[in-house]
């Protein structure tokens, strides 16, 4: 008997690549055609594919899975104040629902409205922020493309307000959703980016989302991704970013666990003076999943990054981290720092961590720590001692583990939202824990 | 307001308790003195609910309740406090959150109502300055980057903030500059009162002078082998521990 017995290919299911795109732009229309047809009956990841170990068994595409989402119609937008409002509901782009940026400077369209000449331009970007070797799903994404969101910065444009896109799944009924985001940012332009994704109803439902952000030089963006929808949603996520000269990247990615969680964050560093802050929180409890897979890329000189992501998984959940830093042979005088903290809440729950240097320049700095513990038991006496109760306690002591980046959240008021629903997801995990 | 009665524990099988007979009233101040590794610290660990120690024989009143089966938070609620010898540092945990959930538990315990934002810093600055901490330190992590001094106080201003029955002070004084010294025994002074009372462990009779203990037991290789008045604290300040027949070093195992 062979391995290969053992752990049989699995091929798409051809529910997954159904006819669509009726609506979009031919050049569009064209490159779903092409990655439709590239996907069909593919070999889904198992255990056997390196950068899907771990997760392989997360991933049931069910043809159950495969239709469309459908509106249920009562649009339950969680309200959020002063940020421009880009609504996608299933897949697709709501503007009846958004409050958008009026500002010259700031262009944003769904790709069902661009003309030829602008939709060719977007196909030639569309999937090259992506290491499509490492992110075999991303191009369902693209296969499965209905429409889409171009955010289009001018040189020097600042954005006054954060633009804001709360991803919106309706899970009364099992299917699936692709939403698509493209960002460029022009030169010295600057814009604080939020991605929110929420659902309703219970039912599971597939979310396979890719945004990508082309950072011209000097551009300075802030991009906070907030993947806590309920465990019924599984999620795979990527997101792409080439980083210009002395352009910034901030990023904060935070999620809860679900059913499937995955999110692929990769960035290349590809202009001198670059810099990328890669933030991470994720959060599993119950049998709950998330995989945060972050890669990157180092590609000229004098570029810097550092990366913190932190996992805390309770119950019998499981917390994967894999986090690859690659220094290209020309990028001398690279600065990149790595830090993986885990905390295991339960005895059987169970964390994954991977760093991953591929460094081909000899005159740099690479830094890497990933380190998996448990509360600290003094500190428990400690408040407890005080009369607080063992649960309220260990959620204090959690939440002190994630203080740090919490705190690096540039804006106040997502600040205070993520802290408030990480404190409430940690104590539900207690509390259950407790009966 | 406790009464130990026949107390053995252990350490991971280790006996460190023997037999400690003890009875405290209310507004009394017991010290507890000895040498090192005679059992002082562990006394304090296990009235609060260290699981490290197993209570192998005995008992434990409080107000009548059997405290051996109350959980270190419910030992909290009934009125105990201990100032530890080493409080943790908690980085992430800022001292004014861990004393405003601590002190809400309490009121909330008690049926009062929870005090809001302002009010709590107001009497956690009020406290804070009865020990000489600067509200400076509320803001950052527990204990986080104290020194030693300030560990020591920091513990003193929760004890003012909780108001125990009984208040327990493991070594504060080790450590501690005559000043510092001092403040925290005024801090401990101000809570005196008919209904609270005091045990305080400590090698040294120098804190005694501040004070002042009604009852003073010398315990040695987990038994308590002598009790007497303050001058028994003294009479061992001057004689030390080989007055009473100990050899430190033996009683340190």
């Amino acid at each position: 008997m062979t391995l290969a017995h053992k752990t049989p290919l699995t091929p798409l299911d051809d529910a997954f690549t159904p006819e669509g795109g009726k609506q979009l732009p031919a050049p569009l229309k064209s490159l779903r055609d092409i990655r439709s047809k590239a996907i069909t009956g593919m070999a889904l990841p198992n255990r056997r594919t390196e950068n899907w170990k771990y997760s392989s068994r997360y991933l049931k595409l069910d043809p159950e899975l495969a239709p469309q989402t459908q509106g249920t119609g009562d649009a339950d937008y969680r309200s959020v104040e002063g940020v421009y409002r880009l609504v996608i509901r299933n897949g697709v782009v709501d503007l009846d629902s958004s409050n958008l940026p009026s500002a010259s400077g700031v262009d944003i369209r769904r790709f069902v409205d661009l003309d030829d000449v602008a939709a060719q331009s977007v196909a030639k970007k569309l999937d090259t922020t992506l290491d499509h070797g490492t992110t075999q799903l991303a191009a369902l994404n693209t296969a499965r493309l209905e429409d889409g969101v171009l955010i289009r910065l001018s040189a020097d444009t600042s954005v006054d307000k954060p633009v804001y896109i709360q991803y919106v799944t309706d899970a009364g009924a099992s299917g699936s959703n692709y939403p698509r985001v493209m960002v460029e940012a022009g030169q010295g332009s600057k814009m604080t980016l939020v991605e929110e994704y929420i659902s309703n109803g219970d039912q599971p439902v597939l979310v396979d989302s890719v945004s990508e952000l082309l950072l011209d030089d000097s551009a300075n963006i802030t991009y906070i991704r907030l993947c806590m929808d309920p465990a019924n949603v599984r999620h795979i996520g990527a997101t792409g970013v080439k980083v210009g000269a002395n352009a910034k990247l901030d990023s904060h990615c935070i999620g809860f666990g679900g059913d499937l969680r995955r999110h692929d964050l990769q960035v290349r560093l590809e202009g001198q003076g670059g810099y990328a802050r890669l933030n991470g929180i994720a959060l599993t409890q119950d049998r709950q999943h998330y995989d945060n897979h972050t890669a990157i890329d180092h590609v000229v000189p004098n570029c810097d990054s550092d990366e913190n992501y932190r996992c805390l998984a309770a119950d019998r959940s499981h917390a994967i981290f894999n986090g690859r830093i690659h220094i290209h042979p020309d990028a001398q005088q690279s600065h990149a720092d790595m830090n993986n903290k885990n905390l295991l809440l339960s005895t059987n729950a169970e964390i994954d961590t991977k760093p991953e240097l591929e460094i081909y320049a000899d005159d740099v700095t690479c830094a890497h720590g990933a380190t998996v513990g448990q509360l600290d038991e003094g500190s428990l006496f400690y408040l407890t001692s005080r009369g607080i109760d063992r649960d309220t306690a260990a959620t204090m002591l959690s939440m002190a583990f994630v203080h740090e980046l919490v705190g690096q959240v540039p804006l106040e008021d997502i600040r205070e939202a993520v802290n408030t629903r990480l404190t409430d997801f940690i104590e539900a995990s207690f509390r259950r824990a407790a009966e | 307001m406790l009464t130990i009665k026949n107390l053995h524990a252990s350490v991971e099988g280790t006996p460190i308790l023997k037999g400690i007979n003890l009875e405290i009233k209310p507004g009394e101040v017991h010290a507890v003195m000895g040498p090192n590794g005679s059992g002082k610290s562990t006394l304090a660990q296990v009235l609060v609910g260290h699981e490290a120690f197993e209570v192998t024989e005995g008992e434990i009143l409080f107000d009548g309740q059997n405290l051996l089966e109350l959980e270190v938070e419910e030992r909290a609620l009934a009125g105990l406090f201990l100032a530890f010898q080493y409080p943790v540092e908690i980085p992430g945990v800022s001292n004014l959150q861990f004393l405003r959930t601590a002190l809400n538990t309490l009121r909330k315990h008690h049926g009062q109502d929870e005090l809001d934002a302002p009010s709590f810093m107001k009497l956690a600055k009020e406290k804070a300055k009865q020990v000489d901490l600067s509200p400076d330190f509320l803001k950052r992590g527990v204990n986080e980057g104290f020194s030693g001094g300030e560990k020591k106080r920091n513990e003193i201003m929760q004890m003012l903030m909780m108001e125990p029955r009984l208040g327990i002070l493991d070594e504060t004084d080790s450590g501690l500059d005559i000043d510092a010294l001092k403040t925290i025994a005024n801090g401990v002074n101000t809570l005196r009162a008919d209904n609270r009372s005091f045990l305080v462990v400590t090698h040294y009779q120098r804190l005694l002078n501040h004070i002042v203990p009604d009852v003073v037991h010398v315990l040695a290789n987990g038994q308590i082998i002598k009790t007497g008045d303050k001058q028994l604290a003294m009479e061992l300040e001057e004689h030390g521990y080989g007055w009473l027949g100990i050899n430190e070093a033996e009683a340190a195992g």
